[in-house]
């Protein structure tokens, strides 16, 4: 079966004002299987937003590729590059980054607008299946971390994505609440058949996932 | 939007205005005949009646008139049954009254010395019926009838025999307005001592009368849109900076930059409309008061006009939303770039990328200094152009601006030092910030430092031109005390020559001043006593001194600067005036300075003049006691007595002076507006620049407050911000502001007007740069300062 996602050495490296640079991400490699869940852990300025970054399309590598569905996404142009990320991505912040001044409902279908399939049903079903229903019309400022960053997925699965990243999803939630949303995360990933990688401080990250890696001052292990 | 659309909209309306009255008061007149200078005798008309050229005629006399209210209208003299051939509306209105009501009533216009009709909005506005009376200076007058008048300008009109009595015109007339059927042939006949002008060659004159004025106040109502550019900058940049987080969480989500550049574009170009909008209806409504100011500035320096306010038109709105679209979208341009290229991961994580860019600023800085010197190339390449010396003055003020980053860059270890030792921690973490955000303080100091500059070049300009004109009047207007009509009678000859034999009193100077067409413009020429100015004046002359008055004495004449430079004349050459017996030579003895007007002067002795023009009317007389006079006191009051006898007015010198220094101050009156509102929008930028900064860094204050930093420091922190903003502006307004108010003198005065102000500095406009800069740093704080004093640290760290 083909990779979902294959990362190939790939590096990262930050330089500024003339000094030497800083690898936050020395030549990871990386398979991950159509409907695979991988965890990765690591501590804070391992790496592991850097390679989500990287695989998602919105930073730029040093050296390396990353291959989603067979094709090289850094090789693609800009637009080529959005076009993918609007279409078969979902993203999952740590800080929920919802925007402050649309809805819950028009969060998700903002979503829903970009890749070019405005369905409002397809929200409603989506936010009922992360038990936000009558949640629709209210705005972030108003609803708990554990509510926003349900809505958050909702956002990252109404579009049937074929990859889903997950940031630290929990980081911001306490415990209980932080491992039902993994839930559900999970549960919508399976769903779709999408495959996820979630970096995460968590245990109930691993309980979820079919596969778990490390990464250390930006090595990943295998 | 606004200040640039109410002058703009009010000068046009005071422009229109005279087109308008030119047009209505031509009526079916083709021509109109005048003198070279002064008034022609009624005996003319029995010989113009005769020329096979003239299918109509009609004698006229138009004068100014003061309401007692102070109201200042035209007052035209006209023969009824003469007149009707040309403006048969004039007549109507006459006949109108006496309609079955029998001939004496139709007649009173004819018969009654203080008979007028008012025009139809002038009766309205005053609640004039036929029949009420009109108070004027010169009398009351008794309406007895009204006529349309679509010129907007108020009208009297009086029968022409009454109006040679009120203006002590016996047997005189202004001109007389003619329907040719072969104007050549006519010209051939009437050519030699008299003046013939159409419509369109009267409001051609007029126009280029006005052209410098107009020019100039137009050229101040841009500044305020340029600096507007500035704060339009400021808001988009706010509007980046707050919804930068938004922008990199929509590219995370798929969003392509040009999306996210065109929604923010939207957004930018929908406000600078709606403001554009906004402003041109302010502007309108501004622009009905600006136009009552314009029109009495104008009648002041040049010429009567009472334009009508300006009507509304959706046009005015739309006009605003255009100009203001097109501003937003130049303001905007840079936010935008920025925020397109703007990095998806910091963005939408909330860090803030890094600020600093001193390479930037000094390849601004050096497209700054190509501009400068492009700028100050131009005004030796065009020397005497107006609109090159504008240009380069604009030119330079943008060069200028683009200097602010790298003038930062150079400060800041100063800075630092200087604000550390005064203020410690804070001052060193402020002085640090303005370093680290050049992006954003830069542009405010920028536009700042413009608004200051222009105060301070506008302020010494107009106070060494105001300084200069004192020392004019001192030296030119010296007499003891002056003779004079308010309004547009002659004073009589005879008070004249009894004056001259009164004892105690060592001289007199009959003055008048006409306009007379040279090379096909307008100038003035003046008739004046040169024995008498030589005696007790102080002309200040190119060259030479009171020595010039012997040629003038003995024919020749001295023309003032304006008219030198405008012309190219000098001492020793020659000028043609047409006069009443043809084209006449006159010699120049001298070039003197003089502020009378900026069209030129030509003076001459009242012998001279009387030869040249037969004019012996006189505007007014200057009493010029001999030294030390002991019964000044007693002839004062005899002529004063003399003066009251023929409704004239007597003014001291100091009085005369006053007078003189309130029109000048009135002139000046919207460029000083114009100042405060370029200060005022300056002012919102700073403010803008330093709210930016403040969101940008909210997180940072929590820190703060987190070490240890007390509140009060942390509101400092954003005080001293804006101080140093404002500082750094006033210390490049320095510099700036003092070449613009010698670009204004030396290059803009000079060539707009062709006359020479002299350099007065004061200390007054630096002074009140200052203290605006210091207030427009502390007020742009306020609401930063309050914002972080109620805020508490904790949610100013937290992300959402």
């Amino acid at each position: 079966m083909n990779a979902a996602v294959r990362v190939i050495d790939l590096w990262k490296e930050y330089t500024g004002n003339g000094r030497p640079g800083t690898y936050a991400l020395c030549g990871a490699n990386l398979e991950v299987r159509p409907g695979e869940i991988v965890a990765l852990f690591g501590k804070s300025g391992s790496g592991k937003t850097t390679l989500l970054n990287l695989i998602a399309g919105i930073d730029r590598p040093t050296r390396g590729r990353v291959e989603v569905d067979g094709r090289d996404i850094h090789a693609l142009g800009e637009r080529e590059r959005t076009r993918w990320r609007r279409k078969n991505l979902g993203f999952v912040f740590q800080f929920f980054n919802l925007l402050p001044t649309l809805t819950a409902f028009e969060n998700v279908f903002l979503s829903l607008e970009l890749a070019g399939r405005p369905d409002r049903a397809l929200v409603s079903q989506a936010l009922r299946d992360l038990g936000l229903d009558g949640l629709g019309d209210r705005y972030p400022h108003e609803l708990s971390g554990g509510e926003q960053q349900r809505v958050a997925v909702a956002r990252a699965v109404v579009k049937s994505p074929r990859l889903i990243l997950a940031d630290e999803p929990t980081g911001n939630l306490d415990t209980q609440t932080g491992g039902h949303v993994l839930e559900l995360l999970s549960a919508q990933c399976r769903k779709l058949g999408a495959a996820m990688i979630v970096a995460s401080h968590a245990p109930s990250s691993e309980r979820q996932a079919d596969r778990v890696l490390r990464i250390v001052d930006g090595v990943l292990l295998p | 939007m606004a200040a640039a659309v109410g002058i703009s909209l009010s000068a046009r309306a005071a422009f229109e205005s005279f087109s308008g009255a030119v047009e209505f008061l031509r009526g079916k007149a083709t021509h109109s005949l005048l003198r070279p200078a002064g008034t022609m005798d009624e005996t003319v008309l029995a010989e113009l009646a005769r020329d096979p050229a003239v299918e109509a005629l009609s004698p006229v006399i138009e004068r100014r008139l003061r309401l007692e209210s102070g109201e200042i209208v035209r007052l035209l003299g006209i023969d009824p049954l003469l007149d009707g051939n040309l403006r048969p509306e004039f007549v109507s209105a006459v006949l109108a009254r006496g309609k079955g009501r029998g001939l004496e009533d139709g007649m009173s216009f004819l018969l009654e010395d203080d008979a007028v009709l008012a025009d139809a909005a002038l009766a309205e506005r005053l609640g004039l019926l036929p029949g009420d009376e009109i108070r004027t200076v010169l009398g009351r007058f008794r309406v007895t009838g009204v006529f349309p008048n679509p010129s907007g300008e108020p009208f009297l009109l009086i029968d022409i025999s009454h109006a040679q009595v009120l203006f002590g015109l016996g047997g005189r007339l202004d001109r007389v307005d003619l329907a040719l059927n072969d104007a050549p042939g006519f010209l051939s006949r009437w050519g030699t001592g008299y003046r013939l002008e159409t419509s369109v060659e009267r409001r051609a004159i007029l126009a280029q009368m006005l052209r410098a004025f107009r020019l100039n106040l137009e050229a101040l109502s841009l500044l305020a849109l340029f600096v507007g550019i500035f704060l339009i900058y400021n808001t988009a940049m706010f509007a980046v900076v707050s919804r930068k987080r938004d922008a990199g969480i929509l590219r995370s989500l798929g969003a392509y930059r040009s999306e996210i550049g065109a929604a923010f574009l939207t957004e930018i170009l929908l406000l600078g409309s709606a403001g554009g909008i906004c402003g041109g209806i302010l502007g309108y409504l501004l622009s009905r008061i600006l136009a009552g100011e314009v029109g009495g500035t104008i009648s002041d320096l040049y010429f009567f006009l009472r334009p009508a306010p300006p009507e509304w038109s959706p046009w005015i709105a739309a006009a605003g939303a255009l100009l203001g679209g097109a501003a937003a979208f130049l303001g905007s341009l840079r936010p935008l770039i920025e925020l397109q290229r703007a990095d998806p991961v910091q963005a939408a994580s909330g860090r803030v990328a890094n600020r600093t860019d001193h390479r930037s600023a000094r390849r601004i800085a050096v497209a700054g200094f190509g501009m400068i010197v492009l700028s100050l190339s131009l005004f030796f390449i065009f020397p005497t152009q107006v609109y090159a010396g504008l240009g380069g003055a604009f030119g330079f003020l943008v060069g200028a601006s683009l200097f602010t980053g790298l003038a930062e860059v150079s400060a800041y270890r100063l800075l630092k030092r200087g604000l550390t030792r005064a203020a410690g921690l804070p001052g060193k973490i402020a002085a640090g910030n303005i370093h680290l955000n050049l992006g954003r303080t830069a542009v405010a100091v920028a536009a700042f430092m413009v608004a200051l500059s222009m105060s301070i070049g506008l302020g010494t300009m107009i106070g060494s031109f105001r300084r200069s004109v004192e020392r004019w009047l001192d030296a030119q207007i010296s007499g003891d005390f002056y003779l004079s009509s308010m309004d547009s009678a002659e004073v009589p000859v005879s008070l004249y020559e009894e004056l001259r034999r009164t004892p105690g009193i060592a001289g007199v100077d009959p003055y008048r001043s006409v306009l007379v067409s040279y090379r096909s413009t307008s100038v003035y020429a003046s008739a004046v006593d040169a024995a008498v100015l030589q005696k007790f004046t102080n002309f200040r002359f190119f060259s030479g001194r009171a020595e010039n008055w012997d040629r003038v004495r003995a024919g020749e004449v001295i023309v003032s600067e304006s008219f030198a430079r405008r012309f190219g004349v000098g001492a020793g050459e020659t000028i043609a005036l047409e006069g009443v017996h043809g084209t006449e030579t006159l010699r120049v003895a001298a070039v003197f300075y003089d502020y009378t007007s900026e069209h030129g002067v030509v003076m001459m002795d009242r012998r001279r003049f009387l030869e040249l023009f037969d004019d012996p009317a006189i505007d007014s007389l200057g009493i010029f006691f001999a030294p030390g006079e002991p019964r000044r006191a007693e002839i004062l009051d005899g002529v004063s007595r003399r003066a009251k006898e023929l409704d004239l007015s007597v003014f001291s010198r100091d009085e005369l002076h006053a007078n003189a220094l309130r029109v000048f101050d009135a002139t000046f009156a919207v460029t000083r507006s114009m100042r405060f509102i370029a200060v005022v929008v300056a002012f919102f930028g700073i403010a803008g620049a330093i709210l930016t900064l403040f969101l940008e860094r909210r997180r940072e204050f929590g820190i703060y407050r987190a070490l240890g930093f007390s509140t009060g420091q942390v509101a400092g922190i954003t005080v001293l911000e804006g101080l140093i903003m404002g500082f750094l502006s006033f210390l490049l307004s320095l510099g700036v502001g003092t070449a613009m108010a010698a670009i204004l003198i030396k290059v803009i005065n000079l060539r707009s007007f062709n006359w020479t102000v002299f350099f007065f500095p004061t200390a007054v406009p630096y002074v009140l740069a200052l203290a605006t800069a210091l207030l427009a740093g502390l007020g742009g704080s306020l609401y930063p300062i309050i914002k972080a004093w109620r805020t508490y640290p904790q949610m100013q760290i937290r992300e959402e």
